[in-house]
């Protein structure tokens, strides 16, 4: 148990972080499976790019035949597939991961070995979705699926047979990280973070874990009832059978709705903790930041056949959805100008994380107005699934959830790393992307309302879309360039990069208070917390009088830094004389070891690894099924035996593997000295 | 209502005033496929809509960013400014910019119901019907009340409302007409409907698409839509209805489906019971002065522009219409197409083939209907469009879908007169 | 480097249930949210149950009989209701003893005199007496599925078939999880004994017993008894 050592805090023996492969496969601290989340999700958000750069090259210009039509729609499947389920999602696990614990003042999230557990499920899950391209059979039903053609009738190949495996592994991983971290926000806070005081990117991480085991449940079932349909005959999808294609498009949508908060929310917490450290101001409207969040994410699950309007609904539903959609553009429009009313007064500093979160207000207010028009029924049938809804959603998820997880990045990566980010190479970053995000994205709207259907791998010339297409091609090569910066500023900066200290950027939220990148065990002393913005109090009192403090647990702020407690938040003389300048902050970086400091982690353990391989087997394994009954049609006994042979080998060794490591697990106790 | 009125008259003036400048731009004729056109009265309600949401979308829009780039040249941060002051929140402003969305709503919300009430309301009773019935990827379109039943080509009377009753045979498909109005998806085990009238349309050609992804050929599932005059039309459906033109042997008896597939269904409609019975006679009718859109006539935009594919050649002399006849009638065709006047010619599955000589693309809107692509795309459909159903038929072609070569297939000369016969099918 | 202040006593310990911010334990707040999720995967089994109620294009169907047209071949109604009652009896009572074996758990420590007092206290026998009914009632739901296979309904049949297999099966799926997790902490309880430290784990396996158990009850009312 993680209580104070009766040994001398300050022992002798000072072993680093150990950092070997196999460290980075047992471990369960929050921060590298963080980093770990970060790197891939960057990773995949490249392959993305890459899918996304060849959709551009093919639809330069007119009647392209770069790919055939096949690889086309494998590659606009796969690029939605990837970016959401892969790259943005990850992405924002990945601060989940980070900086819940960090912004609430815990030692790690409520189950450190479930964490680990859900990044190698992603991981998997990822790799195992991606192995389709290498047998030519990427999935190629759109991200969307929709039934009927998703069925084993119209899609007889492996490739939805991968889709529907690997996104069912996705949303485990998703699932047990929204139960990990919904825990950990309930009931991991400091003494004294209370609700009210949370950071901002804490309250959007907790709504979304909300959003995440209400919707994903609901996907999961509709890729149930398909993999049913394709594998095993049932009916749910089948037509012929009387079935009802609508019923996967509202499942899905039930999902789908929510899901485009669950990539949008979390860039929306960066901005909000981002912004008034680069500004020096405090959110404006911390209340009414919180309840639209709540209110976008509630009025999310009202609004899903929004999506459907073209499918004859009839019009009492069409109206119904139609105004509630409209609806969410109340909170969402309080949020664009609280974030503006942030910077009013404030002291703007023109960083690359702050670019990106002014940028994410510029171009996201886009995406949302446009959101509106296609709010109106009457008006969406004349823009749905033609390139406007293309740009629409590019500038939500592209100008919204990306800019914001930039500013992320930016922001945090001198936490996560101890050495900041290049401004300069930064700044190429940011315009680059700002210029070929607007060039690319842009003219989509002009294309989409000039007719220009989605998902199409070739047009004919003299259709009014040629220049069009070809400014989102250069505005897509733009974008590719941009993100080269990225990639070249973070490999330079994690060899030369500033060091950072504490607090580089003089945020008000715990995690700065604490070495970058942070010991292991986070706090040496857990803080306790009296207001939202510990550090300003801790640095400026007189600044912070205004921050309503709460009722109970008024008292006194004492935040270790280094180990070493500092600052108390009122004014007045103790607050006076505790009073820590800036430059003092950056100096108090030592960090101890858990032994020195008396506390005990959990043990780290490579079954989380294990359990996630032998699941991602099992999922995986139908595969074969599916192979032994084209051989079986094809007349092949012998192979389809050989076929269900190797189904159960991984059937059966997936499901040993998972159970008895998750046997394993549970019976091990978290740390070793338990008792 | 009065009082309503005229703010509302004042406040499309406006708009008029300020859109004029896109709309003018966006103009069918350097953007055929434009939405900004107001030909029917579904296209006059979506844009009256979209000019209101244009409208409110624009003046939030230019507000927010001004707003925005004004704080960021105000506040930038300068050299020895002190640290801002803290401000938390102000209660009477954050509710001033929640209700004043709500407000913009409203002014949204209320012309939005009532479109969706108007545009979903049910069709006139006198209106033309089509069904609409999606294939991958093709349409097929029938005229109930006219016994017609064509392909890839729709001819609709200026003027007069045509109703159209959505229907799948495979996957979901999403019918669109830009310029006239749209879209409705085409949902299995579901019919929908959709109806405008072509008004104020001239009488040219348009484009129209699957809006749906609907597998490989989603890009390829196009179609032309005319409109005509509504005697134009009239001499169309009549011709339309006449078995084919070449070798047509004797009618069929009545009662023999396959030759007079409208008739049960024209039955079964009675608006157009009148109509329908003069022009059933079974003798074929005299050839009537319009029978399909003039090919010389055809817009630019409407032009099939892609290139045949690499790897596909055809060589063979002129065929012969007589010689094709026979081929076709005992090739593997007829399985899947109807020739009206040829009872070998039955087939359900694909595209009714009896004047496919008078329409002016074939694959749905992919090629030019001339005899080269005919050749090539019986030759190899598959290589000619990706995913087609349509099995490959050349001898010695490679069937990119069974990736198998084609070892008793047709040969070019068998092609060419085949050819030369579905040409002669005016 | 200078002394570090950490002798204090009150440090927050994570996984001490006391020092939680709700007071709680981590596992009871997750075992909710986790709870909260199933409610929406069951809800999405049994709208498409519902949805799909009345739309299949051939039978055999769950409350009326059906002639095929094809081969005039008779089937019966499908679904059993008294056998079925009694499944459901069994499960309500697993859930009983499901009580009595957290509260053996709970009251671990304090003395029993009677053989009453013995009974009612012995964690062992309510957890194996719960996982039995569980058991008994996916024997129920063999015989069940088995029978219904047999009158002509499989998982292909129809519209009907798949939605019922599929949400009755995926009930079954839950149930059997729950006796396992069950029989496991039987085993623990017979290796070492379950404390009342352990209270927690039982409380979680209870709760997840219980929510599976009432999910069966929203089953049985919608799709058994309703016609």
């Amino acid at each position: 148990m993680a209580t104070i050592a009766a040994t001398p805090a300050h022992a002798h023996e000072s072993h680093a972080h150990p950092t070997g492969f196999m460290s980075w496969m047992s471990t369960v601290d929050h921060k590298r499976i963080g980093t770990l989340y970060l790197f891939t999700a960057l990773f995949f958000f490249l392959l993305g790019g890459l899918e996304a750069e060849i959709i551009r090259m093919q639809l330069q210009g007119p009647n392209g035949t770069l790919v055939s039509a096949e690889t086309y729609n494998q590659l606009f499947t796969m690029h939605g597939t990837t970016m959401i389920f892969l790259a943005i999602m990850p992405l924002s696990a990945a601060f989940f991961n980070y900086l819940i614990p960090l912004q609430i003042g815990a030692r790690d999230v409520a189950f450190p070995r479930l964490n680990a557990f859900s990044y190698w499920v992603y991981v998997l899950g990822g790799i195992f979705i991606n192995l389709s391209w290498l047998l030519h059979a990427a999935p190629d039903g759109g991200w969307f699926g929709y039934a009927p053609l998703t069925t084993r009738a119209y899609s007889p190949g492996m490739n939805i047979d991968f889709w529907v495996l690997g996104l069912q592994i996705l949303g485990v991983s998703s699932l047990a990280a929204g139960f990990n971290f919904i825990t950990t926000i309930i009931n991991m806070r400091a003494p004294g973070m209370n609700l009210m005081r949370m950071p901002m990117f804490t309250w959007a991480a907790f709504v979304v874990q909300f959003l995440i085991v209400l919707a994903f449940p609901v996907i999961t079932i509709a890729l149930v009832f398909l993999m049913f349909d394709r594998f095993f005959g049932t009916n749910f999808y089948t037509t012929a059978a009387g079935a009802d294609p609508l019923l996967w498009q509202h499942l899905f949508w039930i999902f789908g709705h929510p899901e485009v908060y669950i990539l949008i929310l979390p860039a929306f917490g960066l901005v909000s903790d981002v912004l008034p450290a680069h500004t020096r101001k405090p959110i404006f409207g911390y209340p009414v930041m919180v309840f639209s969040l709540i209110l976008i994410a509630f009025l999310g699950f009202g609004v899903w056949a929004h999506h459907m309007f073209a499918v004859g609904m009839g019009p009492i539903a069409d109206t119904v959805f139609g105004l509630t959609t409209m609806l969410i553009a109340i909170p969402t429009g309080v949020k664009i100008f609280n974030w503006i009313a942030t910077m009013h007064g404030g002291s703007i500093r023109f960083t690359t994380a702050c670019l990106f979160c002014i940028a994410l207000v510029a171009f996201f207010t886009i995406g949302g107005l446009s959101g509106v028009m296609h709010a109106s029924p009457p008006a969406d049938l004349q823009q749905t699934d033609t390139y406007f809804i293309v740009a629409h959603f590019h500038y939500v998820l592209f100008g919204g959830s990306m800019m914001g997880l930039f500013a992320g990045v930016y922001h945090y990566f001198p936490k996560i790393t101890g050495r900041l980010l290049s401004e300069r190479i930064g700044k190429w970053h940011f315009w680059l992307t700002a210029i070929g995000m607007n060039l690319t994205f842009f003219p989509m709207h002009m294309s989409g309302l000039l007719g220009m259907p989605r998902r199409i791998y070739r047009y004919d010339a003299g259709q009014g879309w040629d220049g069009f297409n070809l400014a989102s091609s250069i505005g897509a090569y733009i974008l590719a360039v941009g993100t080269l910066f990225l990639v070249w500023n973070i490999i330079k900066s994690l060899r030369s990069g500033t060091r950072a200290g504490n607090d580089p950027w003089g945020s008000p939220t715990l995690e700065w208070a604490i070495p970058s990148p942070p010991p292991e065990y986070n706090f040496a002393r857990i803080p306790t917390v009296t207001s939202r913005y510990p550090l300003w109090d801790m640095k400026q009192p007189a600044l912070t009088s205004e921050v309503p403090h709460s009722h109970r647990g008024d008292k006194e702020m004492e935040v270790a830094v280094g180990g070493k407690t500092v600052g108390h938040p009122h004014p007045g003389p103790a607050a006076q004389s505790t009073r820590v300048s800036e430059s003092e902050m950056h100096i108090e970086t030592e960090t101890y070891t858990p032994a020195q400091v008396g506390i005990v982690l959990p043990d780290p353990t490579v079954k989380p690894f294990f359990v996630a391989l032998g699941m991602v087997i099992m999922l995986g394994s139908p595969l074969f099924m599916h192979e032994a009954q084209i051989r079986e049609i094809a007349g092949n006994a012998a192979g389809h035996r050989t076929a269900m042979t190797m189904f159960w080998i991984f059937v059966l060794g997936g499901a040993a593997l998972m159970v008895g490591s998750l046997y394993n697990w549970l019976l091990t106790p978290l740390e070793s000295d338990h008792h | 209502m009065t009082a309503t009125h005229r703010p509302r008259r004042r406040l499309h003036a406006a708009l008029t005033a300020a859109l004029a400048f896109a709309i003018s731009a966006c103009s069918g004729d350097k953007y055929p496929n434009t939405i900004f056109e107001r030909h029917t009265e579904f296209n006059r309600e979506v844009l009256s809509i979209f000019n209101t949401m244009f409208f409110w979308s624009a003046l939030v829009f230019v507000l927010v960013e001004v707003a925005l780039l004004w704080v960021l040249w105000r506040y930038r941060r300068r050299e020895g400014q002190p640290e801002p002051k803290h401000v938390h929140g102000h209660t009477t402003l954050e509710i001033v910019w929640t209700l004043i969305p709500a407000v913009i709503l409203i002014f949204l919300a209320v012309p939005t119901v009532r479109a969706i009430f108007r545009t979903q309301a049910k069709a006139v009773p006198n209106a033309l019907q089509v069904q609409v019935i999606g294939h991958q990827w093709w349409w097929e379109f029938r005229y109930p009340q006219y016994g017609v039943i064509t392909a890839n080509e729709l001819y609709l009377p200026i003027g007069r409302t045509v109703n159209f009753e959505l229907k799948t045979a495979d996957v979901i498909h999403s019918f669109w007409i830009p310029r006239l109005g749209g879209k409705r998806d085409l949902v299995s085990n579901h019919t929908n409907y959709l109806w405008f009238t072509p008004d104020s349309a001239d009488e040219t050609a348009w484009n129209g698409s699957c809006n749906e992804y609907c597998g490989a050929s989603h890009a390829n599932m196009r179609f032309r839509a005319f409109t005509v005059t509504p005697a134009q039309f009239e001499e169309w459906t009549a011709h339309q209805k006449t078995p084919a033109a070449f070798g047509a042997v004797a009618p069929a008896t009545p009662g023999q489906p396959a030759t007079q597939p409208a008739t049960t269904q024209s039955a079964t409609t009675q608006t157009a019971t009148t109509q329908t019975a003069t022009t059933q006679s079974t003798t074929p009718v005299t050839a009537a002065s319009f029978t399909g859109w003039p090919a010389d006539r055809m817009p630019a935009y409407t032009e099939p522009t892609k290139p045949i594919p690499a790897g596909i050649s055809f060589n063979a002399q002129p065929g012969d219409p007589a010689r094709g006849q026979q081929i076709y009638s005992r090739s593997a065709c007829i399985g899947c197409h109807m020739i009206s006047g040829n009872p070998m010619s039955m087939g359900q599955i694909g595209p009714n083939l009896t004047h496919v000589g008078s329409r002016l693309t074939i694959g749905a809107g992919l090629y030019p209907n001339d005899d080269q692509h005919l050749a090539l795309w019986i030759k190899n459909t598959r290589a000619m469009k990706p995913g087609s159903i349509m099995p490959t038929l050349g001898k010695g072609e490679y069937d990119p879908i069974l990736a198998t070569t084609v070892t008793s297939g047709l040969t070019d000369q068998e092609i060419a007169d085949i050819v030369a016969y579905l040409r002669a099918l005016k | 480097m200078t002394s570090v202040p950490l002798t204090a006593g009150h440090v927050p310990d994570a996984h001490d249930p006391h020092a939680t911010s709700t007071g709680l334990d981590n596992k009871k707040i997750a075992i909710w949210a986790f709870i909260g999720s199933e409610c929406m995967l069951f809800a999405s089994l049994i709208s498409t149950y519902l949805i799909y109620k009345g739309r299949s294009k051939v039978g055999p169907f769950p409350h009326e009989t059906w002639t095929d047209p094809s081969t005039g071949h008779k089937f019966g109604a499908i679904l059993n209701i008294p056998v079925t009652s009694a499944s459901t009896f069994v499960l309500l009572m697993s859930s009983l003893a499901m009580v009595l074996a957290l509260a053996a758990v709970q009251n671990k420590n304090i003395p029993k005199r009677t053989t009453s007092e013995r009974i009612l206290g012995s964690s062992q026998l309510w957890l194996l007496a719960t996982a039995a009914l569980g058991i008994t009632f996916l024997g129920f739901q063999a015989y069940e599925f088995t029978s219904f296979v047999h009158e002509g309904l499989s998982i292909r049949t129809n519209l009907f078939g798949s939605s019922f297999f599929t949400l009755t099966g995926f009930h079954g799926a839950h149930v059997t999880a729950g006796v396992i997790w069950l029989l496991t902490l039987f085993a623990i309880d017979r290796k070492r004994g379950l404390g009342p430290r352990d209270e927690v784990n039982v409380d979680i396996a209870a709760l997840y017993w219980h929510f599976v158990d009432v999910v069966w009850i929203a089953i049985f009312t919608l799709v058994y008894l309703i016609k």
